[in-house]
């Protein structure tokens, strides 16, 4: 079995008013890995995700599930779609009825699976978002990211191999945006492959395996987000870095080197047990 | 957003829409079968009753949502009480009482009354959703059917981006004088002619990528209880009907 699931090679996208938002973009997203694309508003990350659930064709290049080309006929597009899972920014863009527990049972239904079937498939969806005691209430009195979670349990119940969520982070409180990451890393640990647009790159670089980063519908970079979040090009694209890199960088500035130590934290927990750490190992508790 | 409120949280939310459904069928029926003002009178105030005392709609926002219907009910009533008359010695025109009329129209007002308060019954005990499926169930086009679904969803997502627009033109002063009050209705018009079409083009693409291809399929809600419930409303509705057609 490959260990790429879904592969864009050579992809271009030109939008009908001209604009190319995808050029010349190659990129293979490994199975059960969680990859990071990270890349200003505008630089195509929205119309990458499109190819992948293939709502996009692209005008040049193509798009390969386990190796094949995608078939873009409705039997090959049904196929698609039950495998890769699409949750959107906006909430309100997505959600059909005014029902949580109606708007979950809207993909399996066009599965065509059979009503019990889809009863299971919406509970168990439900519970794994955390939703189970709001599945009656109406989704116009939801707050914004119980809304995304329904958006995302509408995905669950589909069940997908591969699930790309464009920008979860967008809008949410930390506190929901904990609650969300609790939800991906479950969904990762069940063997998920997971793809989320993100601008935040603390998440990114704490919670990807593999981070993507786009410039200009151009895929800048690609690899681990311990080594590609480091390099200057890409903090220069991106306008930043992460905050836990610079504080180790900074730390190391005034001799508390905590690489050389062996400790690669990338989050902020890991840091604060690698500082930790090393004042214990230096006799300063 | 009252009946909103009231569907979603009085007593009956639970019990099937179907027998909701035909209560509200057999208080329709009830108050065309009544013979008198007096018994469409007695049937409207059951169905009152049923949905005040029973679903525990509190009185004050029963009356409140039913207050322009009411008002609407009331100018028929007086329209038909009083009568033109082209033909008069004079040649001009002269509105009269048309008192020889006055027990029909009794009977019409009274009886379109149990009818609204039959309408109510459904509405303020039944959330839209389950109303939609009882219709499917009546085998009501599925196109029109999604179209109340999407509706529905959308009524409540544009009236939020009504309240920001209006908010967020206020702060700049955008109903500050008369003349910049039309000025911000009018893009506020014009900028709800591109949202809807924006979230109309998003949608279909949501729904793309949840497989869908033509028809919005929903599971239907399950209610326990459903044949107790619809035995206990046709019960009922048949003794409000017999009561209806015994009556003088």
């Amino acid at each position: 079995m490959s260990d790429s699931i879904l592969k864009l090679e050579d992809v271009c996208y030109r939008y009908a008013d001209g604009t190319r938002a995808l050029d010349g973009c190659s990129l293979a997203i490994r199975r059960g890995a969680r990859t990071a694309v990270l890349g200003a508003n505008g630089a195509g990350k929205t119309t990458m995700f499109l190819h992948l659930n293939g709502i996009l064709r692209p005008t040049a290049g193509q798009v390969l599930c386990e190796g094949t080309p995608l078939d873009y006929s409705r039997h090959g597009m049904r196929r698609l779609r039950s495998r890769v899972g699409m949750v959107f920014q906006n909430p309100d863009s997505q959600l059909f009825s005014a029902s949580v527990r109606e708007d979950i049972s809207f993909g399996p239904m066009n599965l065509g699976l059979e009503e019990a079937a889809v009863r299971q498939r919406v509970e168990e969806a439900l519970c794994a978002v955390g939703m189970a005691d709001s599945a009656d209430k109406p989704v116009h009195n939801l707050s914004y990211g119980q809304k995304k979670r329904v958006c995302i349990a509408g995905v669950l119940a589909m069940q997908p191999e591969i699930v790309v969520l464009d920008e979860p982070m967008a809008g949410l409180d930390a506190a929901m945006q904990d609650e969300l990451t609790t939800i991906l890393e479950k969904l990762h640990s069940g063997g998920m492959t997971i793809v989320v647009a993100t601008h935040d790159l603390d998440f990114a670089y704490g919670w990807a395996d593999e981070s993507v980063v786009m410039d200009a519908g151009r895929l800048l970079a690609h690899g681990p987000p311990a080594e590609i979040l480091r390099q200057k090009e890409v903090q220069s694209t991106l306008g930043a870095a992460p905050l836990v890199e610079e504080i180790t960088r900074s730390l190391s500035l005034i001799g508390i080197d905590l690489r050389a130590k062996g400790y690669l934290p990338r989050s902020k927990k890991e840091l604060l047990k690698a500082i930790s750490d090393y004042a214990i190992q230096e006799g300063k508790p | 957003m009252l009946t909103e409120q009231s569907a979603y949280t009085n007593r009956w939310r639970k019990v099937s829409p179907v027998a909701k459904g035909f209560f509200s069928l057999c208080g329709t029926i009830a108050a065309f079968a009544a013979g008198s003002p007096r018994t469409a009178l007695l049937i409207a105030l059951i169905l009152a009753a049923a949905t005040i005392r029973g679903a525990g709609i509190p009185p004050l926002r029963y009356l409140r949502v039913a207050a322009p219907a009411l008002l609407f009910l009331a100018a028929s009533c007086l329209s038909l009480v009083f009568s033109l008359d082209f033909g008069g010695t004079t040649g001009g025109a002269a509105l009269y009482p048309a008192v020889a009329e006055f027990p029909r129209i009794a009977q019409v007002c009274c009886r379109s009354l149990a009818c609204l308060t039959a309408l109510l019954f459904l509405s303020l005990t039944t959330p839209l959703p389950d109303i939609i499926t009882l219709l499917r169930h009546c085998k009501l086009p599925d196109t029109l059917l999604d179209l109340m679904v999407l509706c529905y969803r959308t009524l409540f997502v544009l009236s939020e981006a009504v309240h920001e627009t209006i908010t967020a033109q206020s702060a700049r002063l955008g109903y500050a004088s008369f003349r910049l009050s039309l000025r911000s209705l009018g893009s506020l018009l014009a900028n709800l002619t591109v949202q809807v079409w924006q979230r109309s083009q998003a949608l279909h693409l949501a729904a793309l990528a949840r497989n869908n291809d033509g028809a919005l399929r929903f599971l239907e809600s399950s209610h326990a209880n459903a044949s107790k419930s619809i035995s206990i409303a046709a019960g009922a509705g048949a003794v409000m009907i017999a009561l209806a057609v015994a009556l003088p």
